[in-house]
């Protein structure tokens, strides 16, 4: 532990703080003002805290190394691997922006390029199939000088403006991986297709390594997982160097690092020449894996993902990245089963409630009031003479039947749900405001709102709804901890 | 055909002639009762084309209840979101495959995605029946689980481009391709027709996210007789349209299926079609009313989605009266042999080998004035 | 090309499809802006408001009987449809940031930038639940006829594109004014210059704040509608790529900077338009984001940004 920044990737140190030479005795001292939480729930944070932080990657193993043991279903193993090319695009995107603190909104595009550059040698669609041992690596150094070339313009951009022209670089190469399906050279007659346009590069031969031909998502896994080990222990001794603590430096302040001595350009392409070599690396896996390749994963919508699994983790933080992979990558397929979704409302419902309410008594006065607001609103209904729903065609779910007995859920599931909608966005914009006897009075109705419009409409649309989640979650996540799950608050210079 | 699925097939059939044995009178058709499973609707359902498979999906939805209350079955839906994306949907392909009460699949919604999962459907005899995919290779024979209740783009470029050569004389068509599994296959062929028949062809790429047409539309010369437009939404089509009435362009608008939509209706216009026109077909009439009444409006993708989960449906059904439940290559085996007289597209519904419809054609529709589709051709 | 490309009125044509589509970007780019200028954060969500905006317009628009049957004289619809959704838009814009950002004001710059994204998601799904995903029509030709504008020689320039550019053009000017005439406007100022001194000097920084919110979000609004009006579609995706060209056009012009707003909008219209009329449409975006490669590494500031003057 001889910087700052290691020790606080252990999130123990809440032992005696020993001041060396030249800490700050406020940064110093910064964990234990973060730990501000009492009770039960606190008590099985502190403890889990203590585990070294060795243990907690040999536990994360184990289980890797577990479920493909254990399960040979083709859907999980394909979710595991794309769990591993997360935390694969993670780790580079952590070293660029996480460490050398490069705001590059173009990373999508080196995972795009090695995947469509291990499409065009390994199928027909030029007529080429190189072997794996030959492509994979050829196409990460290719990958790598890409990456050279975009980080120069790094050397007179700083900051947002980097991002603007990184984000230029992914968008130009969508377009013209799009458009490159009739390209007519000068000296030819007829338009040749290159990368296929919108269907994309099909039929692509799978890896062959060690004379083991790749025939399932599984073994993919297991490559996936050896790489993710090594690059581990690597990126974690790397980080211990020089080179680890030169890129730190210029994340936080990159003048004084210059008049430090250090040379930051080298620094920068090295990071991004690194960053890129593993998205590059990472697309080839991709294209094998799924033995086709397309424009559309390559877009703002996955690098959106990849930098919420980052910074959710805690930017700079290589447990973090594997943290926040795992959360963005798993949640939505998680999410894609309705009767999960609805499962995980209700305990988030229960959690909030019960975060807002911390004594016993009034969080069950809370829950009085809304099993009272839902029978206030089925007399208004019945009052009001609307038609219902049958109970057999909407409670699908365990809950939802369980819900049956005392939820009206009325026939126009459409009109009802949008007004609730509306009406329960619009509530929550007024309680923020409001005085705290008026929250205490509100918060049931807007609880049984949530209850009343998840029944009504979004059981009913579970991709959406799925959309929504993840939207809500980002925003709340980042709210309540700005600095990721294992991210300290970090003092800003600029 | 494997030895366990005949096992179960044999087991399914005694438990069925000794529920048979149980009951007295048979009311309803009793065998759909006992048959459940689940109809997995892969389309973009959120996303950027969101349209499309909300509609796919609704109309999957009103055909599975239809049914379900004709026969008194069980049948539910499995959303299985895509987004239109390959990838996406090669990730969730897997999980349709291992999940044993999907029986067949409404879907995948474009022909990119079938090149993308159609290997791996085939090889486990789960059905795909896609209401718009509409590539030609598809149904070469590759994908032995694929089939589609509407004409390919190998009837319809062709058919378009004849037309408007022969009998509409075009001497100059200006195609505006849209960067689409479907649209860049669609003005190939149309592309591709047209020059054999000396007509002179001018074909711009344009992006699917572009908003403004008016720059494409000045490109359009004072002699051209035809824009053909390859989009999948109609209001573009309307958009360049209006564009060609305001730069005073003499050149009319043909629009493919995908513009066979209400906000399309600039007079004299020429749409192509794969039905006619659905709201004035009277086997459609309930089905679009009860469509209208629980979800609203619809354009051109819907139907076909009704029509692809009624054949995995109606086969399901036989597969089940036949003793052979709800096993996916008894249904598989059933879809080959679906033969609806009237579907709600209007006309009879019958495979090819290859999963083509039999006899499929396109019908040629001119807008007139009061927005209303004349049939030409 | 014998259809007359190379010709002067092509050119006119093709300048003038620029200039209307520069006049959109603008308005969306000045919402980027003000809150770039004012906060340092790039608001993603931006182009969502934006649908929003179009939609209200268009509900508007049915609500008062659709352009055939309109209850209200045109004139008075077209004013209402703007008033609604600039409001509407404007309150969505404050409840973001309250939301959104104000927790966020001291988190490392990139948190703001994740809860912008997630913004964004549930705006999109939001709008994709409550309006479904068809997608709706402004269906102006029943409004104003389609054959209604200026014709000169072979130029033509059709009511609707002058209607809209007017109001841009109107909408700029009483941005200027409000920020370099008014006591907010000023206060904006301070803020942007050093937010810290501005506390001191007694603004109240969340007031401000929250008026930038609200004005660049109405501005997105009178986008939206603006964007119905002249190109008629509009879906819950749509705010995707006009948030991205908006912004585009913001960091051209030089971020921060309100006239630099105006003119990088213009000129990427001009850039698109010019590039699908001469090269390839399919190729017009990426040759457009090229075009702001070569500028940003020529003036990485923007054209008309302020140089930047580092902190230490």
């Amino acid at each position: 532990m001889d910087t700052p920044q290691t020790s606080a990737e252990d999130s123990a140190g809440r032992a005696e703080v020993v001041l060396g030479i030249g800490t700050d005795e406020w940064v110093a001292r910064h964990n234990e003002r973060l730990i501000v939480d009492s009770g039960p729930l606190a008590r099985l944070k502190d403890t889990a805290s203590k585990i070294p932080n060795l243990v907690r990657w040999l536990l994360v193993l184990l289980i890797a190394v577990a479920v493909p043991l254990g399960t040979s279903n083709p859907y999980i193993m394909r979710v595991g691997v794309n769990l591993g090319l997360f935390i694969l695009l993670s780790y580079g995107l952590n070293i660029v922006v996480g460490y050398a603190g490069l705001l590059d909104l173009g990373y999508a595009a080196f995972y795009g390029f090695g995947a469509y550059a291990y499409a065009l040698v390994s199928s027909d669609q030029l007529g080429h199939h190189w072997k794996t041992y030959i492509s994979v690596p050829i196409i990460v150094v290719a990958t790598a000088l890409l990456g050279f070339l975009v980080s120069l313009p790094s050397r007179r951009l700083m900051g947002d403006y980097l991002a603007i022209v990184t984000l230029f670089f992914g968008q130009v190469f969508v377009q013209v991986v799009l458009s490159s399906d009739s390209i007519t050279f000068p000296w030819a007659t007829d338009s040749i297709d290159i990368t296929g346009g919108s269907n994309g590069i099909p039929a692509l031969d799978p890896f062959v390594l060690f004379g083991h031909k790749f025939l399932n998502a599984k073994d993919y896994y297991w490559l996936l997982l050896a790489i993710i080990v090594i690059l581990t222990l690597t990126i974690t001794r790397i980080n211990r160097t020089r080179i680890g603590r030169a890129w730190r430096t210029i994340r936080e302040d990159s003048l004084a690092a210059q008049a430090m001595g250090i040379s930051i350009n080298r620094l920068k392409f090295m990071a991004f020449i690194v960053g890129a070599a593993l998205a590059g690396l990472a697309g080839t896996i991709l294209s094998a894996v799924q033995g086709a390749v397309f424009v559309n994963g390559f877009d703002l919508p996955l690098l959106t993902l990849v930098y919420a699994a980052i910074i959710l983790g805690g930017s700079g933080s290589l447990p973090g990245a594997v943290m926040g992979a795992i959360v963005m990558s798993l949640l939505p397929e998680f999410l894609r089963v309705p009767s999960y979704s609805e499962i995980l409302f209700f305990v988030v419902l229960i959690l909030v409630i019960g975060a807002m309410r911390r004594s016993i008594k009034s969080f069950a006065i809370t829950l009085l009031g809304i099993f009272v607001t839902g029978i206030i609103v089925r007399g208004i209904f019945l009052s009001l003479s609307v038609k219902s729903l049958p109970r057999d065609e909407w409670a699908t779910g365990v809950i939802g039947r369980f819900l049956s007995h005392w939820l009206f859920v009325p026939n126009n599931r459409l009109l009802w749900g949008n007004a609730s909608f509306v009406l329960l966005i619009a509530l929550i914009a007024y309680l923020t405001q409001a005085s705290p006897t008026i929250k205490r009075i509100l918060l049931p109705v807007a609880a049984f709102l949530g209850i009343f419009l998840w029944e009504v409409r979004l059981i009913q649309q579970p991709s959406t709804t799925r959309q929504l989640i993840i939207g809500t979650m980002l925003i709340v996540l980042m709210v309540t901890k700005p600095q990721g799950f294992l991210g300290k608050a970090r003092v800003e210079v600029l | 055909m494997t030895k366990k699925p005949r096992l179960v097939a044999s087991i399914a059939s005694a438990a069925l002639a000794l529920a048979a044995l149980g009951t007295t009178v048979a009311i309803a058709p009793a065998y759909a009762a006992s048959c459940s499973g689940a109809i997995s609707v892969m389309a973009p359902i959120t996303g950027p084309v969101a349209f499309i498979g909300t509609e796919q999906l609704n109309f999957a939805q009103l055909a599975v209840a239809d049914y379900n209350a004709k026969t008194g079955a069980t049948y539910t839906i499995h959303q299985d979101d895509t987004q239109l994306d390959a990838s996406q949907a090669s990730t969730v392909a897997p999980s349709i495959v291992a999940n044993k009460s999907i029986i067949g699949v409404v879907g995948p919604a474009g022909s990119q995605e079938v090149l993308a999962i159609g290997g791996l459907f085939s090889a486990n005899s789960l059905a795909l029946v896609s209401p718009s995919a509409t590539r030609t290779s598809l149904t070469a024979g590759t994908y032995t689980s694929f089939f589609r209740p509407i004409p390919n783009d190998g009837l319809q470029g062709p058919g378009d481009a004849t037309y408007m050569a022969k009998t509409l004389k075009a001497k100059e068509v200006f195609i505006i391709e849209e960067k689409t599994a479907y649209g860049s296959g669609l003005s190939k062929e149309v592309a591709a027709t047209l020059k054999k028949l000396k007509v002179k062809v001018t074909k711009i790429p344009v992006n699917e996210k572009n908003a403004d047409y008016a720059s494409v539309v000045a490109r359009v010369s004072k002699s051209t007789n035809f824009v053909f437009v390859t989009f999948q939404d109609a209001a573009k089509s309307e958009q360049v349209a209006q564009e060609l009435k305001k730069e005073r362009k003499k050149a009319v608008v043909f629009g493919s299926d995908g513009s066979d939509q209400p906000t399309f209706k600039t007079a004299g216009s020429y749409i192509s079609a794969f039905a006619p026109d659905v709201t004035s077909l009277s086997v459609a009439a309930s089905v679009i009313a009860a469509y209208k009444a629980k979800y609203g409006k619809y354009t051109t993708f819907g139907p076909p989605s009704y029509v692809a989960a009624q054949v995995i449906l109606e086969a399901a059904g036989r597969a089940c009266a036949a003793g052979k439940g709800t096993d996916r290559t008894a249904v598989l085996d059933e879809i080959r042999k679906t033969d609806i007289a009237k579907t709600i597209l209007g006309s009879r519904l019958k495979f090819t080998a290859n999963g083509d419809v039999l006899g499929g054609r396109f019908y040629i529709f001119r807008i007139a004035a009061d927005g209303s589709h004349q049939l030409v051709g | 090309m014998d259809n007359g490309v190379q010709s002067v009125d092509y050119f006119g044509q093709q300048m003038v499809n620029g200039i209307t589509l520069g006049g959109v970007y603008a308005l969306i780019a000045l919402g980027y802006t003000l809150v770039y200028g004012v906060l340092q954060i790039l608001n993603f969500a931006h182009g969502d408001v934006y649908m929003i905006g179009a939609f209200i317009g268009f509900f508007v628009m049915v609500g008062l009987g659709g352009p055939s049957h309109a209850v209200v004289p045109v004139a008075v619809m077209i004013f209402i449809m703007f008033a609604v959704s600039m409001l509407g838009s404007g309150l969505l814009g404050i409840v973001i940031e309250k939301f959104a950002y104000r927790p966020l004001r001291n988190s490392p710059r990139i948190a703001p930038l994740i809860s912008a994204l997630g913004v964004s998601l549930l705006l999109q799904n939001g709008a994709l639940l409550l309006f479904s995903g068809s997608i709706r029509s402004y269906d102006t030709s029943s409004f104003v006829p389609i054959t209604a504008g200026i014709h000169l020689g072979g130029v033509t320039i059709d009511g609707m594109r002058i209607l809209v550019l007017v109001l841009a053009l109107i909408l700029m000017f009483g941005l200027s004014r409000w920020v370099n005439g008014t006591q907010v406007g000023r206060a904006m100022r301070a803020i942007a210059f050093d937010r810290d001194a501005a506390i001191m000097m007694g603004i109240n920084v969340d007031r401000v704040i929250m008026w930038t919110f609200f004005v660049g979000s109405a501005l997105a609004g009178a986008a939206g509608v603006m964007v119905g009006l002249v190109f008629l579609r509009v879906y819950s995706y749509m705010g995707f790529l006009a948030g991205l060209k908006g912004f585009t056009a913001a960091v051209v012009g030089g971020i921060g900077s309100i006239p630099g707003a105006m003119l990088g909008g213009v000129l990427l219209g001009i850039a698109e338009s010019m590039t699908s009329a001469y090269l390839s449409p399919n190729f017009s975006d990426a040759i457009t984001f090229l075009l702001l490669i070569a500028v940003m590494l020529i003036k990485p500031r923007g054209l008309l940004g302020r140089r930047a003057i580092v902190k230490v």
